[in-house]
């Protein structure tokens, strides 16, 4: 259900407008303000997690949003983001990249602890990614750390533990040697499979993850209660090195899972944060100053399976898609202020420009024409010598808003292009093991990116990908995104990527739909919470300004 | 001997309803580890299967479990890692059970008073209030009792906490909320079987013999008409207390009742396994328990396998 819940909290309560940056914090005071004030207030933050009992707090494991909101808090990986959003070093005082880009020699940062008072070690990096790389330990996401040589091997059970390329030369220094040269390690080191754990920690107590105090960490924050199913409280860690930049000193956790509940709690003020607004109460708090719409980096889309007839025609395929008027569908139909998606790359991404990638992107594919479609779908027809369309039937996961989506689909290409498709639905699991056996012809699916870059999303749909289930296969558009994938130059890098969009979105082996964003409410006594693509609002850097 | 019968029976029930879930869960299409949004390579969900022993045949793995259960080990939950499903359902039970007998007893008292009343005013304004009050119960939804519970008692006139769990004060509403259904029914099952004992010739001996209508009702008429309410009171009972999903969710409660639906939809076998063994064991005893107790009230009834 958790999973289930996260879907539908990713995808149903979604939300609106973005403009042209990537992020936006809430701080209504200035800095001088807020601290002045902040002396005064106590500084204790309330927050919700909607997903309820986070499932895990061991990051090697974690696999939701949820258990990420917590996590986020707990430990600090060798990157880590700053206020704006950036990423900068966290856990590491130094990178030095070989010239080749394929060597990373991370210095340790001077003064790094546990949350028990024990150093941050190099080793302690090591043993935790070759921890994650075990196939014994069978953690979530080890493919996260495949671009490290010798890993793959190693989590495949076909190479050595000893010829993985993470050694601590000694407790500051750790080496890491890449498969090939990746301009975007940063992007991808950040992640939560590259998070540290406190090896003695770990070995002593298998269930240390389990229970607030015996949990170490080496982050802004560590579990000071954790009573389960109700409430998660972490206090300010004494012991992290960047503490003076923290000024909450109490988060507390609520696990409030129903949508209106939560939201009556924060109305009554028992919360200064929620996320996932009830959708039926968007309307009514989209003029509301605390109410606070960012896009996520997920993109809504029908896959084909390019093997199953009609399908198999290009032209066809691209007739659906004209078909569909996504502005009429964010607008009058999911009305949570999704963004129409003209392209496959969600919203979110910076350029070196400086501008959104989407914005930046050099074609708007698929705006709607109802007289193209007709006109693809009887030249793809005569392609393949048909008089007539056999039958289409778009599956869905059951959930209404997934329904509402589909139904609109099916209105709009029976009237854009005279097409009747039928409608079927499945239960989540059901449906998730119908579309790994590529049993259908056109079906729904909501990717999120693995990380926030284009190739986060662009990815799936490599010929080897495990998340391309579209039968699709396309050697031109491998060859541009493992090009991008190790590319240095990161204008090269966007044209690339860019390239590689254009051959998806002309191939058309899924069609995307809208892109999602999340809304929030934030109390104004609270100042510094960053919203921007990431899954969760980044609270380290938050402020309460009032009582 | 009826007892140790009984016993028996409870123990080959219980082996039958763990043989069946195992079975029927193994069917439903789908595993564990399916995520979405993010499609997880094969060879690291092979890593995962076996991590949870859900690699070797189906029959190793029942084979496993009951050896487990045996030892009253219901295995590690595959969705939360560090936690075993014994945990969970410990965590979750005390305040499921709190929730559920608090709101049984409101249910009992208040049931069986808004029957009584029903029934000695058969047929007149009380009745047909005491019933209407009923019906509004049955068919007023928990879903949309509780949200308006909340709306009013606690956002609008701040009597009481929106939801969570702490004080008192904390489980009144979802009592409230709980314990609406089990009026209704219970109310109008007294009512009815309390109709048919009023017209019994022991009561009407008792008014003959000048006792005031308060003593008959009480020491008469109710513990008569009490029998068919306790037949159905223990499969409600078992419900009640081992949590409901829709009013803890909305409550934000944190008992056992969303494992019952959320292992399901997670695949989380050992879960769907310990929630359902757990119900069987609570329902099973409570039936048990009941039957005993029909003795007490009606020593007419005989214990033997048979009647029982």
């Amino acid at each position: 259900m958790k999973k289930w819940n996260l879907m539908l909290a990713i995808i149903i309560l979604t939300a609106a407008a973005l403009t042209g940056c990537s992020g936006s914090d809430n701080s209504g005071a200035t800095p001088t303000e807020a601290s002045k004030d902040a002396a005064s207030v106590p500084q204790v933050l309330t927050a919700n997690l909607s997903g309820g009992e986070p499932y895990t707090l061991d990051p090697a494991f974690a696999s939701d949003t949820t258990s990420y909101f917590i996590i986020d808090n707990l430990y600090e990986g060798l990157y880590t983001y700053d206020k704006s959003g950036k990423i900068v070093e966290g856990a590491a005082s130094k990178v030095d990249i070989s010239p080749d880009a394929k060597t990373y020699t991370f210095t340790i940062r001077d003064g790094a602890k546990w949350s028990n008072g024990d150093p941050v070690t190099a080793h302690d990096f090591e043993y935790s990614w070759k921890r994650i790389l075990n196939p014994k330990t069978a953690a979530y996401d080890p493919s996260s750390l495949y671009y490290i040589k010798g890993a793959e091997e190693y989590n495949k059970g076909k190479g050595k533990v000893e010829n993985v390329g993470v050694t601590a030369k000694d407790d500051r220094t750790l080496l890491v040697e890449l498969k090939a040269p990746l301009g975007i390690f940063p992007t991808i080191a950040v992640g939560h499979a590259y998070l540290p754990v406190r090896s003695t920690v770990v070995d002593q107590n298998e269930k240390w993850a389990a229970e607030a105090n015996t949990i170490v960490g080496n982050g802004p924050y560590s579990p000071q209660e954790w009573k389960h199913n109700e409430q998660i409280t972490l206090t300010k860690n004494a012991n992290y090195w960047n503490k003076d930049a923290i000024s909450m000193e109490t988060i507390h956790f609520k696990m409030v899972q129903d949508a209106t509940t939560y939201y009556q709690m924060y109305k009554t003020g028992d919360l200064d944060l929620i996320l996932a607004l009830p959708l039926d109460t968007i309307d009514q708090e989209k003029n509301n100053k605390e109410y606070l719409s960012h896009p996520s980096f997920s993109v809504y889309t029908y896959s084909f399976n390019v093997k199953e007839k009609p399908f198999t025609n290009r032209k066809i395929r691209q007739a659906f898609s004209y078909a569909i008027d996504r502005e009429t569908l964010t607008t009058n139909v999911t009305k949570g202020g999704e963004k129409a998606a003209f392209g496959y790359v969600p919203y979110g991404v910076i350029n070196p420009s400086g501008k959104d990638y989407r914005d930046d992107a050099p074609e708007k594919y698929y705006a709607f024409n109802a007289e193209k479609a007709k006109q693809l779908l009887a030249e793809g027809l005569k392609e393949e010598g048909l008089t007539q369309l056999p039958t289409v039937t778009f599956k869905y996961n059951t959930a209404d808003n997934h329904k509402k989506i589909a139904e609109a689909l099916q209105a709009m290409l029976l009237e854009n292009l005279g097409v009747e498709v039928k409608l079927e639905n499945q239960e989540w699991k059901t449906y998730i093991d119908t579309f790994k056996q590529k049993n259908f012809q056109i079906a729904r699916m909501g990717w999120e990116g693995n990380y926030l870059d284009p190739l986060g999303v662009l990815g799936h749909y490599t010929s080897s990908n495990s998340n391309n289930f579209t039968n699709w296969s396309n050697k031109t558009y491998d060859d541009l995104i493992e090009k991008a994938t190790y590319e240095l130059d990161a204008n090269k890098r966007v044209a690339l990527t860019q390239q590689a969009e254009k051959v998806l979105m002309e191939d058309l082996p899924i069609i995307p739909i809208l892109f999602s964003a999340d809304t929030a409410l934030v109390s104004p006594k609270v100042t510094g919470i960053v919203f921007d693509a990431r899954s969760n609002p980044d609270l380290r850097f938050a402020t309460r300004v009032e009582k | 001997m009826y007892v140790v019968k009984r016993l028996f029976t409870m123990l080959v029930t219980l082996w039958v309803i763990v043989t069946l879930t195992f079975l029927i869960m193994h069917l439903i299409p789908g595993d564990p580890f399916a995520t979405d949004s993010k499609a997880i390579p094969e060879a690291v969900l092979e890593n995962m299967r076996a991590r949870y022993n859900l690699d070797k045949p189906l029959s190793t793995q029942y084979v496993l479990y009951l050896k487990n259960l045996l030892t009253f080990d219901l295995g590690p939950s595959i969705q939360s890692k560090t936690t075993d499903v014994n945990t969970l359902i410990a965590r979750g039970f005390v305040p499921s059970a709190l929730l559920g007998i608090q709101s049984m007893l409101l249910a009992l008292f208040a049931g069986i008073m808004l029957g009584t009343i029903a029934a000695l005013h058969h047929n007149r304004a009380l009745d047909f209030i005491s019933m209407f009050i009923a019906m509004l119960g049955i068919s007023i939804p928990s879903f949309i009792l509780a949200p308006l519970l909340i709306k009013y008692m606690a956002v609008q006139w701040g009597l009481l906490p929106v939801a969570a769990w702490g004080t008192w004060k904390h489980t009144l509403l979802p009592t409230f909320a709980l314990a609406v259904t089990p009026i209704a029914i219970i109310a109008r099952f007294v009512r009815t079987s309390m109709l048919e004992v009023l017209h019994q010739e022991y009561i009407h001996t008792a008014e003959a013999k000048g006792l005031p209508t308060w003593k008959i009702v009480l020491k008469h008429g109710l513990r008569n008409s009490l029998i068919p309410v306790l037949s159905f009171i223990g499969p409600l009972f078992a419900s009640v207390v081992t949590g409901t999903f829709v009013v803890e969710k909305i409550f934000a409660i944190p008992g056992i009742g969303k494992y019952f639906v959320d292992s399901i939809f997670n695949r989380d076998y050992p879960v769907i396994m310990g929630t359902t063994i757990f119900y069987s064991v609570v329902l099973v005893v409570t039936l048990f328990l009941i039957d005993l107790s029909y003795r007490f009230i009606d020593p007419r009834i005989k214990l033997s396998s048979k009647g029982a």
